[in-house]
């Protein structure tokens, strides 16, 4: 199921809210969450809940063992680490890579025979992120970072939780472990919990689909015309969808996360402002980067080795980076991609890069952003490199055509809200009309990255009131118009005269 | 209490309550069969099967149940129009918002070949043009009789001035047909003449539907016959007495979801003698012949009498009054058709049943539906012994399939 559903609006989220405020307290709820997540996660393929189901049963019993010995036997702690999280990345290397290096294999000519893809062999959504979310439990448990929890139904909780279950944020255990059975359920969190969710569906529906239609719209273009400014527009809407849909879905975990009581940390931070694809990568997916961070980059060494194992574990980070997000070759040269940026950052560009006036340190960033989405977006390495040509004006046959430059004009307005969007300046619009006391509401803003201030304050002003009032209006308001998006997608009408 | 507490008091009571609501009235109200502004059956509760629910079917069939039944969907719809006309789209749903409400679809989904469709694209294949007028040609060069061919082209095409969308595709189409087709086939190239009806004031396409009006059809029927030299045969417009159907909402409108467009008038034209004349519906169906060998016979599923069916104007799909809406084959006779009169073969899409009222006050008509699996021309004029033949044919149709190919 997804969030951007009418049914799971209106039905899910109905029934889960009714049913998890019904129960009194935690212990129970968690039961509502864990089956009601199951159902969240089995809805159109149900046979997959039982690979989700052993993932967590496998974490869970070994997470006894490594409690046991992690104090008094150290290899023995990490030999049922080492089990448990090879037991898990085995689910998903053979659920999601492994018809990717058969295929490969069948490259080499005496194995073309030899081996065949499995058939009906379906990726079990968002197996990449929950795999994630186990193995943090069995590291940091290892590690003694956090402790070990007795309670199946809590685990099973802190995997499923259908916020953050198929698309993160990858949330690691140990922010969330005292939160899975001491959790306060607010008003406070609630409201802004709302206008959260609201601000992400507005992101997915209203822009990011629209943005993903025009990206759709001038890649199909290509084939009947060929033009140089069509190629920049699929960039440029492709860019822009993909940030609306990604961080608009994060926005939407974290707004129900504290509808139910939990506190997830933030997964975007305005990525599209960044001076560097240092910064980017700091600001884009950030809970998958401190995934990776924490659990490669730094047992790996990180920065405290010397300069050429430094490059060895970047190279290991972004490889792997780049492959978690698909098997498919263009995700590893997309993480390759910008494995080598960085580190042409880190030897010398950063520096030269920080001589340079904002501008180009901004336009330099969005660009090889730009690019790597054209890698990211084409799993045909030939149109990938056909559209990448014709950002230069190679092998088009037209800079544009009156249809696509009319096509353009028009999407002139969304490309500037979706840019200006994309940037923390209409949050510091909003702040400045707004006393400081209005932090403490929330704002429907294009990031909602802001959390709620719990500070005592002061008596609002008039105007701040007036904008706290206007606030409520809009989450609503833009929530209906949110649902009439949703309708309208699934309006057919039939159109006779083609029969 | 602080503020800030009634804020978020205020904030999550609404939204739970906007939720519980429609969630209530979804149980509540009854769930509905047909949309009469989508012009399809509604998804229904599926049927409960285990082998549904583990193969994701039973969910997928719950998923458009609940889209299609939703409560104030139409309504909902129209929220959409208006917030996409303010981000200065100019369109919706790849429908273009011209000046005076003129609507007109903009993007089509382009027919490739069988394996590749390209779904919303202003551009079009014209390869698959090429092919459907290849096999036009290759049996007007093959045919006898006199023959008239007519492309009606799109209302993006045809009232162009209404919006700021470039007509280089209109030109590149246009350019095309004309070059390429036939001159057997007699091709009447529409798109100037109601350019310049259209340009002037004159009320020749509708508004709200893809279709033209009934004026623009009687324009298509004097072109027709002029180009079989039968100018003087030509019934003047004074013949016909104008009946007005108000509260016309097209299928352009249904899908532009622009709810604030003002309705429309469709127009029946009558000459007073219709009741002389019987429209038949026929279908095929397989009997036991004498020799006990299966064999296919004709029969007419549904007469009435005249051209008209009352019974659509009362609906929303008030085009559909004229032939009933659409047919796979149908006959319009004066009598019971043995009167002696010229027969024409007409094989068309819906375009030509607002020239039927026109045509049948000279001909027999005998009416083919070009997207039914047969476009046998040959085996039809053999069959029903026709002396004329009219194609009709529209660009939207030329471009979303390439049913015309298989005419022969």
């Amino acid at each position: 199921m997804v969030f951007s559903s009418l049914l799971f609006l209106f039905a899910y989220l109905a029934v889960t809210l009714f049913l998890y405020y019904l129960i009194p307290n935690t212990r129970y709820r968690n039961w509502v969450l864990f089956i009601v997540s199951m159902l969240f996660y089995g809805w159109g393929e149900p046979l997959y809940i039982l690979v989700m189901l052993a993932s967590i049963t496998e974490a869970y019993a070994f997470g006894f063992l490594i409690n046991k010995y992690r104090e008094s036997n150290v290899k023995r702690a990490r030999l049922y680490m080492v089990l448990s999280l090879g037991m898990n990345l085995a689910a998903l290397l053979f659920f999601k890579y492994c018809n990717f290096f058969i295929e490969n294999l069948r490259l080499l000519p005496f194995l073309t025979d030899a081996i065949a893809p499995i058939e009906g062999l379906k990726l079990p959504i968002g197996i990449s992120f929950y795999t994630f979310q186990i193995m943090s439990y069995t590291i940091d448990l290892y590690r003694g970072q956090t402790e070990v929890q007795k309670n199946f139904v809590a685990f099973g909780t802190y995997v499923t939780l259908f916020p953050q279950l198929i698309a993160g944020p990858i949330v690691r255990y140990r922010d969330v472990d005292d939160q899975l059975m001491t959790r306060k359920e607010t008003i406070d969190l609630f409201g802004s919990g709302t206008r959260r969710f609201v601000v992400g569906l507005a992101k997915k529906v209203i822009i990011g689909d629209a943005c993903a239609a025009y990206y759709e719209y001038f890649k199909a273009s290509d084939a009947f015309a060929d033009s140089t400014a069509g190629a920049w527009m699929v960039m440029i809407f492709y860019t822009l969808h993909i940030y609306y849909d990604f961080s608009g879905y994060s926005d939407m975990a974290i707004g129900l996360g504290r509808m139910i009581g939990f506190r997830f940390l933030e997964n975007f931070n305005y990525p599209y402002i960044s001076k560097s694809i240092t910064e980017f990568w700091r600001r884009w997916h950030m809970s998958l980067g401190t995934w990776f961070k924490e659990y490669v980059y730094i047992p790996l060494g990180g920065n405290r080795v010397g300069k050429l194992k430094q490059y060895r574990n970047i190279a290991v980070v972004w490889f792997l980076t780049g492959f978690w997000h698909g098997a498919n070759w263009n995700y590893i040269l997309w993480g390759v991609y910008f494995g080598l940026i960085l580190m042409a950052e880190k030897t010398f560009l950063l520096g030269a890069l920080k001589k340079t006036p904002a501008f180009v340190q901004h336009i330099y960033s969005l660009l090889l952003i730009g690019f790597g989405w054209i890698i990211f977006s084409y799993t045909d390495a030939a149109a990938g490199l056909n559209c990448f040509a014709s950002l230069f004006g190679i092998g088009t046959s037209t800079f544009c055509t009156p249809t696509i430059g009319y096509q353009i004009l028009h999407s002139l307005p969304l490309f500037v809200i979706g840019a200006v969007g994309a940037t923390p300046l209409p949050k510091k619009i909003w702040d400045k009309l707004c006393t400081v006391d209005w932090l403490s509401v929330g704002a429907i803003r294009e990031d909602g990255t802001e959390e709620p201030i719990y500070m005592e304050t002061k008596e609002l002003s008039l105007r701040g009131k007036v904008f706290a009032g206007l606030t409520t209006a809009g989450t609503i308001a833009v929530f209906v118009v949110c649902v009439a998006y949703l309708v309208d997608s699934t309006f057919s009408p039939f159109l006779y005269f083609i029969f | 209490m602080k503020f800030n507490k009634i804020i978020d008091i205020t904030t999550s009571v609404l939204f739970a309550l906007i939720i519980f609501a429609f969630a209530i009235a979804f149980v509540i109200t009854p769930d509905a069969d047909f949309s009469e502004e989508e012009n399809r059956s509604l998804t229904t509760f599926p049927k409960f099967s285990w082998e549904a629910l583990m193969d994701g079917s039973f969910s997928s069939r719950i998923n458009e149940y609940f889209a299609d039944q939703f409560p104030a969907r139409n309504s909902l719809v129209g929220i959409k129009g208006v917030t996409e006309t303010m981000f200065g789209k100019g369109e919706n749903n790849g429908v273009l918002l011209g000046k005076d409400g003129q609507l007109a679809v903009r993007l089509f989904n382009v027919y490739k070949s069988r394996l590749e469709r390209v779904a919303d694209m202003d551009y079009y294949a014209a390869d698959t043009v090429t092919q459907s007028l290849d096999a036009l040609n290759a049996w007007a060069k093959n045919t006898a009789l006199p023959v008239a061919t007519i492309l009606p082209p799109r209302t993006v095409d045809v009232a162009a001035s209404a919006f700021s969308y470039p007509t280089e595709i209109s030109d590149a189409m246009q350019e095309q047909i004309a070059g390429y087709i036939a001159p057997e086939a007699n091709y009447i190239d529409l798109l100037p003449l109601m350019r310049e009806k259209y340009d002037s004031g004159e009320y020749v396409y509708l508004r709200t539907d893809h279709h033209w009006t009934t004026y623009g059809a009687y324009i298509a029927y004097t072109e027709v016959m002029k180009s079989w030299g039968l100018e003087a045969d030509i019934l003047p417009m004074e013949t016909f007495s104008v009946e007005t159907v108000e509260n016309f909402y097209g299928t352009t409108w249904s899908k532009a979801g622009y709810k604030f467009i003002a309705p429309e008038t469709l127009e029946v034209w009558t000459a007073g003698n219709e009741d002389q004349f019987t429209t038949s519906c026929i279908s095929e169906k397989m009997v036991k012949g004498e020799d006990g060998k299966p064999t296919a016979v004709k029969e007419a599923y549904k007469t009435f009498s005249g051209w008209l069916d009352r019974s659509f104007l009362t609906q929303k799909d008030k085009y559909g009054a004229f032939l009933s809406g659409t047919h796979n084959e149908q006959t319009v006779f004066l009598g019971d058709g043995s009167t002696g009169r010229e027969r024409l073969l007409i094989v068309k899409d819906s375009f030509a049943h607002t020239m039927v009222p026109f045509l049948a006050q000279h001909y027999d008509l005998v009416i083919i539906n070009l997207a039914a699996k047969v476009a046998n021309i040959t085996d039809y004029v053999e069959e029903y012994g026709c002396d004329r033949v009219l194609v009709v044919y529209n660009w939207a149709n030329l471009i979303e399939n390439n049913n015309m190919a298989a005419v022969k």
